[in-house]
């Protein structure tokens, strides 16, 4: 019945470049951060409160459903500004709030705005489901379940008929890609620990990604870990086992990654939302399943695993530092003019050049993100081959682009 | 006297600088951040001068501050 209904895919939307990424590339939702109220605090990237308003009417124009992730511990000294948040998110139309602390959920159920059950809050058994069905329709499970564990909970919930403030049946929400944490999601203390700084507020320094040596303290004897970054876990990926997800009875997918760039949104929900659509046309194939992961392996990623999902053992750590992107991309420059009637764009070369045949980026707030190849090239000297630093060159390109927009170069890091 | 900086907008509102330095900092109702009493704005760095007395509670609360956005010049 219900499991009929196709499911959502939403898309991190960490700046206006990533979210009209996430937007152009076909996400059902997105989810975003405001202020310090959020698990990426620290993240340089996150809106304030006076751009709710416009995100919540960009959402609405491109029929994009939107989650306010207001998700961290809270403290009596936070309560005040933290009501300012939601109210503003309900006239702004922002559709929930993705909450765990009952301050927040408490608070937005006064205010008739849906709440979201964050998986900060670790929701691992169908009780838990029950209790939080009082006050939310929607509840992300926690990231470290086993896909046999996410689905009994799931076919528990249609059997119970257990359901949310809506009178609708409770809806499941997993991770399906992205950065996975070494502890049980959030209950982790060791950046408080080292540099006061709470992963629980969004300050985590991401000690986990380092690499580290076992010190015996009666010799002094020191010894590296087996070449590993031993806490730092790869990626969530789960492109290549999508149907299992669906199958599991979750109604959304979620894509982690609110601190990353656009053209990592980009990537990431083309590749899901081919994935889904493929599913239900009944042609999900091996075939594609190998493209999808070609190009997810492209943006940022630690490398990749299926997390908890099939129930491997714990053991997938990383043995390098950073990302293993097998792209990159460089700065070239900003976006100087766009001729409509010919489709052709003209950017102001800063650094480096640019040739034809070149993988090209395009981001920006309203552009989003988008990829193309330089087929010919001009500059002020007519058609040429490269155009160099200081250059004002033009190429062809069906999209609009702006002055807010920047160029970078796609090349391989291998 | 002494010179203490705070780059506001960076602000994580965890309370440490009000619990080290209860003197000098509040935390804001309004926004969830911290407030460097009786300071003044220049494009984001917040800025007051204080008695030397001052100087080892402020500077246990820049140690502590886990986004590192609070400078004291001696």
């Amino acid at each position: 019945m219900s499991r009929q209904q196709k499911i959502e895919l939403m898309a991190p939307a960490g700046s206006y470049e990533a979210l009209m990424a996430a937007i152009h590339a076909g996400c059902d939702s997105v989810y975003f951060g405001v202020e310090q109220f959020n698990m990426r605090a620290r993240a340089t990237m996150n809106f304030t409160l006076e751009d709710l308003e416009k995100v919540g009417a960009i959402c609405k124009e491109n029929k994009v459903r939107s989650y306010l992730t207001l998700n961290t511990i809270v403290y009596d000294h936070d309560l005040s500004a933290i009501k300012t948040v939601l109210d503003k998110a309900k006239a702004s139309g922002i559709t929930a709030v993705i909450a765990s602390d009952q301050a927040v959920i408490a608070y937005a159920r006064s205010i008739q705005l849906e709440v979201h059950i964050s998986t900060q809050v670790n929701i691992t058994n169908i009780e838990t489901v029950k209790f939080y069905a009082l006050f939310s329709d929607t509840m992300v499970l926690s990231r470290e379940l086993s896909l046999i564990q996410v689905k009994k909970i799931c076919d528990q919930i249609e059997k119970e008929k257990i359901c949310g403030p809506s009178g609708k049946l409770i809806e499941i929400e997993i991770f399906v890609h992205g950065a996975l944490c070494m502890a049980v999601s959030g209950k982790c203390y060791l950046s408080l620990h080292t540099a006061n700084a709470s992963a629980n507020r969004g300050a985590c320094v991401q000690n986990c990604r380092r690499s580290y040596t076992v010190i015996d303290n009666e010799d002094g004897h020191e010894l590296a870990i087996d070449n590993e970054y031993i806490m730092s876990a790869q990626d969530l990926c789960t492109i290549d086992f999508l149907d299992q997800v669906i199958e599991s009875g979750v109604k959304v997918m979620k894509i982690e990654g609110r601190g990353k760039g656009a053209d990592y949104v980009k990537t990431t929900v083309e590749c899901y939302r081919e994935a889904i659509d493929a599913y239900y046309t009944n042609s999900y194939t091996k075939g594609k399943v190998a493209d999808w992961t070609e190009r997810l392996k492209r943006v940022y990623n630690r490398g990749f695993w299926s997390g908890y999902y099939l129930g491997q053992e714990l053991g997938e750590w990383n043995d390098a530092a950073g990302s293993k992107a097998t792209t990159r991309k460089i700065y070239l420059g900003k976006g100087s003019n766009y001729f409509d009637k010919i489709q052709v764009a003209e950017f102001k070369l800063e650094s480096y050049e640019l040739s034809v045949g070149d993988s090209v980026l395009i981001t920006g707030p309203t552009t989003g993100a988008i990829e193309t190849t330089i087929a010919e090239l001009h500059t002020s000297a007519g058609a040429v081959q490269t155009a160099k630093k200081g250059d004002n060159c033009a190429f062809k390109l069906e999209t609009p682009i702006r002055s807010s927009d920047k160029l970078y170069k796609i090349v391989s890091n291998n | 006297m002494i010179t203490i900086i705070q780059q506001r907008a960076k602000c994580i509102g965890c309370n440490y600088c009000v619990e080290l330095a209860p003197q000098r900092w509040r935390m804001s109702r309004k926004d969830g951040k911290s407030v460097l009493l009786e300071s003044k704005d220049k494009k984001g760095f917040w800025s007051v001068k204080v008695r030397e007395d001052e100087l080892d509670s402020n500077l246990k609360a820049a140690k502590a501050c886990p986004v590192n956005i609070i400078q004291i010049l001696e």
